[in-house]
């Protein structure tokens, strides 16, 4: 947190407070609301219920052969986590600054010694720290489950997956906070989050799969345009921290893992990095842009 | 009497790496071959510990012991060690230092008459291992190839028979080798033996009548593959993570009459691929009790396939269960015997009369899995919500469901027990994962009551969103 803090510290409220600090004060109060809201409760309960579901699922019936283990629940708890923490993590962000605007408390925040970069950035932090919170809980409670029915696992990839998952989470986050900034009301932010949710879930991939069929895309193709979706990146980067290779995805997978080699751990990376940086970078300025009401 | 070749190599090519062993002055073959020329036929020779230099040649039915402290190094020209009399036993050599010209074929151990026993030798630096040829009622076991770092291609083969029958190949360990080749041979038996990081476990070429047990063959390219060979039991072997650019369990291309019984088929890309077995119209191929859990592809098979048999054998949460290599079924072949189906993991039916059978067949439709059929680069969205839209709107759509792959009339609502050797111990990462999980929902609760308790001097928020 404080390294994050030191680059977005440009004072533009010069006042009582450093920037830091009053990063850290926003952040602190929203992960309090965060933690306080029901929506909220709601989803971090549902999804440390449907982790340790996937994990209960994932090792029934594999007995005693040794591969019971965390590869299986991996498998199950990808699909999981693709629909889940998008879902959170848009309609988190979605409400972020939405709802203080609807609210009319938004120009009171403004009003105090912060500056705009910080009100986002503070937000940001304080919302992905309660998201992170969410993931290590329903994680920790499908390790436990792991430990206790199967043995063992592979703890660099489970550290790996719950590595990845936290950058979706700040990445959908990122998107999320960005519609809100956009958004006068709650209820449209949520809405476009949704749909943002819908797109990047099912439509793009949908929408691909279309045209691998239609105008039978080369694998190439098929790769350069699904890794542009997090999610898929996201993926990826989970299948090449448990396998070294992306050859279960078959052609395109292979492509992949044949042409970029070494470097596909960091491009993935790169584009989950990419989806955090740029979609918060725009929202702080056209949050910075914005009248505040 | 024998006559015994003398050819001694180069000393002091390889002569560094042998400090393995104390006290190691150079020595020659040669003194192992004027021990042999000493001995009267079925005498027991026990070679002083220490690491020889140059090639052997054995020409007398004697008994060979190094106990294990005994090097033989050809310095990299040719077969290192030739036995070429029937009768002659060779045990506890470490063997190394052979040719590396492919074309000629240079094995560590190579035996050119049968019988011969090789037992209990390691295999260093050779480009092939163990190659008998024409050298039938031999036993081969527990030796320990480690093979060289080559392209598989370039490399040679662990073991290998040529037209050598009746023979015993038991508990070898073949590593990083090209395969565990059988050419032309008849009724061998190969038991307990373990290949990894190989091309091909075991690999059958026209080799009639074998039987193959208790074998280990893991993260190979091919777990076995046997091609034109007739009359082969493959029982409780494990083949576990081959997932090379074939990456099958086992593979059978035109084989006849083959029974695979209580095999573990696990996390391989195929568990089993069949391209046209049983090639001929009168013969037959038995899956029985086999467990093909965790593959990419559990059961693969060319359109053209027939006349196999699956019984209780379980199907345990493949990515896809059973697939056609092309477009068609597998609705040449049957999946029950007298009443008794396999087990599918995904058969979501029901066994009212509690007699382990479901009272409704298993008939897997999916369409997404039809798509991949047609279009193989739709792999790349396995694993992610799209595929299980896809799957949803087939559901939803009747006129979108395909026909069913295969029909088993009769699935087993429970899986038998997997009765082959386990590849892999369990993973001792039990107490780091207890640790992990403990440290993940600590961190999580410490930062909530840290963070979540005192109201911020900022302001506190009236509204609960």
């Amino acid at each position: 947190m404080t390294t994050l803090t030191i680059e977005a510290g440009a004072p533009r409220g010069a006042a009582c407070l450093s920037p830091p600090g009053a990063i850290a004060r926003i952040a602190r109060r929203e992960f309090r609301d965060a933690a306080a809201s029901r929506w909220f409760l709601l989803y971090t309960i549902g999804f440390a219920v449907l982790a340790i579901g996937v994990s209960f699922m994932s090792l029934a019936g594999s007995g005693s052969h040794g591969l019971a283990g965390f590869g299986r629940t991996a498998a199950g708890m990808l699909n999981l986590v693709m629909l889940v923490v998008p879902l959170m993590a848009l309609t988190a962000g979605a409400g972020a600054i939405a709802g203080e605007r609807e609210r009319g408390t938004l120009l009171y925040i403004l009003a105090q010694p912060v500056s705009r970069t910080e009100v986002i950035l503070g937000k940001y932090l304080g919302l992905g720290l309660a998201l992170c919170c969410s993931v290590w809980l329903g994680f920790g409670l499908s390790a436990g489950v792991v430990a206790w029915r199967a043995g063992g696992a592979d703890v660099d990839a489970f550290l790996l997956l719950v590595l990845f998952t936290c950058a979706l989470a700040l990445a959908m986050l990122s998107v999320g906070v960005l519609i809100s900034v956009m958004s006068r009301r709650v209820g449209i932010a949520t809405g476009l989050g949704l749909f943002v949710w819908i797109a990047l879930v099912f439509l793009s991939d949908l929408g691909l799969m279309a045209g691998t069929l239609i105008f039978k895309l080369r694998v190439q193709e098929v790769f350069a345009i699904g890794v542009a979706n997090p999610l898929q990146a996201f993926k990826m980067s989970v299948i090449v921290a448990m396998n070294a290779s992306l050859d279960v995805l078959g052609p395109v997978g292979v492509y992949a893992s044949r042409q970029f080699g070494g470097s596909l751990a960091w491009i993935l990376s790169g584009v989950l990095g990419a989806w955090i940086v740029t979609p918060l970078a725009a929202a702080i300025v056209l949050f910075s842009r914005r009248a505040p009401a | 009497m024998t006559r015994s070749t003398l050819i001694t190599a180069s000393l002091t090519l390889f002569a560094c790496n042998a400090a393995l062993l104390s006290a190691a002055e150079p020595r020659s073959t040669g003194e192992i071959a004027a021990m042999i020329d000493a001995a009267t036929e079925h005498s027991t020779i026990r070679v002083p510990a220490g690491v020889y230099h140059g090639r052997l040649s054995v020409q007398k039915a004697v008994r060979l012991e190094g106990g294990g402290e005994v090097v033989i190094d050809g310095g990299g020209t040719g077969n290192v060690v030739e036995l070429l009399a029937p009768g002659i036993e060779f045990r506890g050599f470490t063997v190394r230092g052979s040719g590396s010209r492919v074309e000629m074929e240079p094995a560590a151990i190579f035996a050119g008459v049968g019988p011969v026993v090789i037992e209990d030798c390691r295999i260093d630096d050779a480009l092939f291992g163990i190659d008998l040829r024409q050298a039938s009622g031999s036993t081969v076991r527990g030796n320990f190839v480690m093979g060289r770092d080559l392209d598989p291609g370039r490399s040679g083969d662990g073991v290998r028979l040529w037209w050598s029958h009746d023979c015993l190949i038991e508990n070898n360990t073949v590593v990083n080798s090209r395969d565990m080749v059988f050419w032309y041979s008849r009724n061998l038996r190969i038991v307990g033996n373990r290949v990894s990081g190989s091309r091909y476990g075991l690999h059958f070429m026209y080799s009639h009548d074998t039987l193959v047990e208790d074998n280990i063959l893991t993260r190979n390219s091919v777990g076995a593959y046997l091609m034109y060979s007739q009359g082969i039991t493959v029982r409780r072997n494990s083949m576990t993570r081959n997932r090379g650019a074939s990456g099958y369990g086992i593979g059978l291309k035109d084989c006849d009459d083959i029974l695979i019984e209580s095999n573990a088929f696990l996390a391989n890309r195929v568990g089993v691929y069949i391209d046209n077995s049983p090639s001929s119209t009168e013969s037959w191929g038995l899956f029985v009790q086999n467990t093909f859990a965790f593959n990419e592809i559990g059961l693969l098979a060319t359109p053209n396939t027939h006349d196999n048999v699956f019984t209780s054998n379980a199907f345990i949460e493949n990515e896809e269960q059973a697939g056609v290599h092309g477009r068609g079924a597998l609705s040449l072949n049957t999946f029950a015997r007298d009443g008794v189906g396999n087990f599918w993991s995904d058969y979501n039916g029901f066994d009212r009369t509690g007699d382990g059978v479901g009272d409704m067949p298993y008939e897997p439709r999916s369409l997404f899995e039809n798509l991949l059929a047609s279009e193989p680069n739709l792999r790349f969205f396995l694993h992610s919500p799209a595929q299980q839209a896809v799957e949803f709107t087939a559901r939803a759509l009747p006129e979108l469901r395909p026909q069913p792959k295969l029909i088993d009339p009769h699935p087993l609502v429970r899986p038998p027990k997997i009765v082959a050797p386990a590849a892999e111990e369990p993973s001792e990462g039990r107490l780091a994962i207890l640790a992990i999980s403990l440290a993940l929902v600590g961190v999580a609760s410490l930062t909530a009551w840290r963070l979540g308790r005192d109201p911020a001097p900022i302001r506190r928020e009236r509204n609960r969103r």
